[in-house]
């Protein structure tokens, strides 16, 4: 009875006890890259090599963090930006999760909207931003459509995907035991569809992220974190620029362990599914 | 076995044909078969792959719809699947997601019974194949034999009239495969159902039935039937018998002749 199984998304054919050297050895090699790293950008700007006002060194940059973190102006952009997130990235799931249902369970639906879906998927879609705002202004909702936009399509395809998973035979034993079409997605392609779509939620919420950034560099007037690191970078004053590009990745890498985390305790099956199916 | 003869069957294949494809690609999987199946017996239909064993099953559980001809189940025509009709594949077909004990109920949940009161005969079942430790596992820490063990019993869990088989046991190792023979005879003579199992061993053909029906390739169609008059239950050294070694030897003539 040992439980949770880890189910790491990207190598699915990892038993379990090799990782375990493997991930110390690769710690050590985070580590030393990381600490290289960190001398080089040390030490390269002060040769003057490159030019320190553009590419200011590490302790440099950390004087503008600590600057940035205790001025305190900041928090009102970060909650700007989370915020936007948090409000786009639960209508884009939950879009994209109603879009994959509704053709992922009927064919014909499927059919008729499948050629639009390809063109929508091959869309640079920041190329809507401009749209966005002239239809929607310059505050906050034209910053959440754009990222609604932007990653509701991963959560729509995954789905759809997702629910077309279960084998024949699994369809065959549901027929039957006489289940019906709404036991059937229920109790079959729904959970057999919960590895994939989860996948798929993990993905559009960077998405989401990406595009409420985007939305705040193009257009500066509602704030956030985008709209910061526009302002520092328009002023040269490059420690806060980057402060506020650390803090976005320190927030990504967040959310996406956060992500990580539930999705290993919503799908602890998925390893074995995975490998059962191939 | 003598009087069952007597009694109407449960099952009636009247003419069943089964064409697959259409125009140039059509391919007659089944040709006119024609079956009885008693109520209480243990049929085989034995053939070589690709005689539309599978076909003919999936027909007589109403999950495949003939091309020409008819199927009654308990006298009434059959149109759709059965819940008096249980079904078994060659995979044990368990979700990963449920635990084994969930996995077995899941015929009653989707009926809409109350799990509850199917609980205590599931966990009874588990242990009657030897596997009640495992009633809260996932179907992904079980071997391949515990999977179908556990599918074994979620088939006999609502008591269908009718059990029909495609190779439930084909996938599984000689010993595993001869243990589960077993365990299905006793648990078919427990609960006094009706049982149609596809295989093309014809050891186990013969030592299963009661009754084996030998099909032909290309189209499939029924060569014949072989009444197997042993007592039960029967145990594994009657394999050794010469009276047992003549049948297996008549029903692999009839294969071959076709
Ligand atoms: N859905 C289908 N579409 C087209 N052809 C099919 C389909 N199902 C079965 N067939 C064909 O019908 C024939 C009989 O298939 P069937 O699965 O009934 O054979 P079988 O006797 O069960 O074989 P095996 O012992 O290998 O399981 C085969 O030639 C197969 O290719
Ligand atoms: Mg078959």
């Amino acid at each position: 009875m040992t439980t949770l199984a880890p189910a790491s998304t990207t190598t699915a054919k990892v038993k379990q006890q090799r990782p375990d050297r493997d991930t110390k050895g690769a710690g050590w090699i985070a580590l030393i890259t990381i600490a290289v790293f960190l001398l080089l950008w040390q030490f390269i700007p002060q040769t003057g090599l490159i030019n320190r006002v553009l590419f200011p060194t590490f302790t440099d940059t950390l004087a503008g963090f600590v600057q940035l973190v205790s001025g305190g102006y900041w928090w009102e952009d970060l909650g700007k930006t989370m915020m936007a997130v948090a409000i786009a990235w639960p209508i884009g799931v939950a879009f994209g999760f109603s879009m994959g249902v509704i053709l992922g369970t009927s064919p014909f639906i499927r059919q008729a909207i499948t050629p639009y879906a390809i063109a929508v998927q091959a869309l640079p879609k920041v190329v809507l931003a401009p749209l966005l705002i002239g239809w929607l202004g310059f505050g906050s909702e034209s910053k959440i459509a754009l990222a609604v936009i932007i990653c509701f399509f991963p959560v729509w395809i995954d789905t759809m995907v997702g629910l077309a998973l279960p084998a024949a035979n699994e369809f065959k034993l549901m027929q039957s035991l006489k289940a019906t079409r709404r036991q059937i997605f229920l109790k079959l392609q729904l959970p057999s569809a919960i590895p994939m779509i989860m996948v798929g939620v993990k993905h559009s919420l960077l998405l989401a992220f990406t595009g409420v950034l985007v939305a705040e560099i193009l257009s500066a007037s509602d704030g956030g974190l985008g709209k910061l690191a526009k302002e520092f970078a328009s002023q040269l004053n490059m420690p806060l620029t980057y402060s506020v590009v650390g803090i976005v990745v320190i927030l990504a890498v967040a959310l996406v362990s956060i992500a990580d985390v539930i999705e290993r305790r919503v799908v602890f099956w998925s390893e074995e599914s995975r490998a059962r199916k191939r | 076995m003598t009087t069952t003869t007597q009694t109407a069957p449960l099952v009636r294949a009247t003419g069943v044909t089964k064409k697959f494809g259409s125009g140039d690609k059509e391919m007659v999987a089944l040709s006119g078969l024609n079956l009885e199946v008693r109520e209480g017996e243990f049929l085989s239909l034995l053939g070589p792959s690709g005689c539309g064993k599978s076909t003919a099953l999936n027909i007589m559980g109403g999950l495949l719809s003939a091309t020409e001809g008819s199927i009654t189940f308990g006298g009434k025509t059959l149109t759709e699947p059965s819940r008096q009709i249980g079904m078994m594949f060659q995979q044990a077909v368990m979700f990963p997601w449920r635990t084994t004990l969930d996995n077995v109920l899941l015929p009653v949940e989707i009926f809409g019974e109350s799990k509850k009161k199917y609980r205590a005969k599931a966990e009874e079942l588990l242990s009657m194949v030897g596997i009640s430790e495992f009633a809260g596992s996932y179907p992904w820490q079980l071997s391949g034999g515990m999977q179908q063990r556990a599918a074994l019993c979620r088939v006999l869990l609502h008591d269908p009239k009718l059990l029909l088989l495609d190779e439930p046991f084909g996938a599984l190792d000689e010993f595993t495969r001869e243990t589960m023979n077993q365990e299905l005879l006793r648990l078919q003579a427990h609960t006094k159902s009706t049982a149609v199992l596809v295989t093309h061993n014809i050891t186990e053909a013969v030592f299963m039935s009661d009754r084996v029906a030998v099909m032909s390739a290309r189209p499939g169609r029924l060569i014949g039937i072989l009444e197997i008059p042993f007592d039960r239950p029967r145990t594994p050294d009657l394999q050794t018998t010469s009276d047992f070694v003549a049948l297996v030897a008549e029903a692999r003539k009839m294969l071959e002749l076709q």
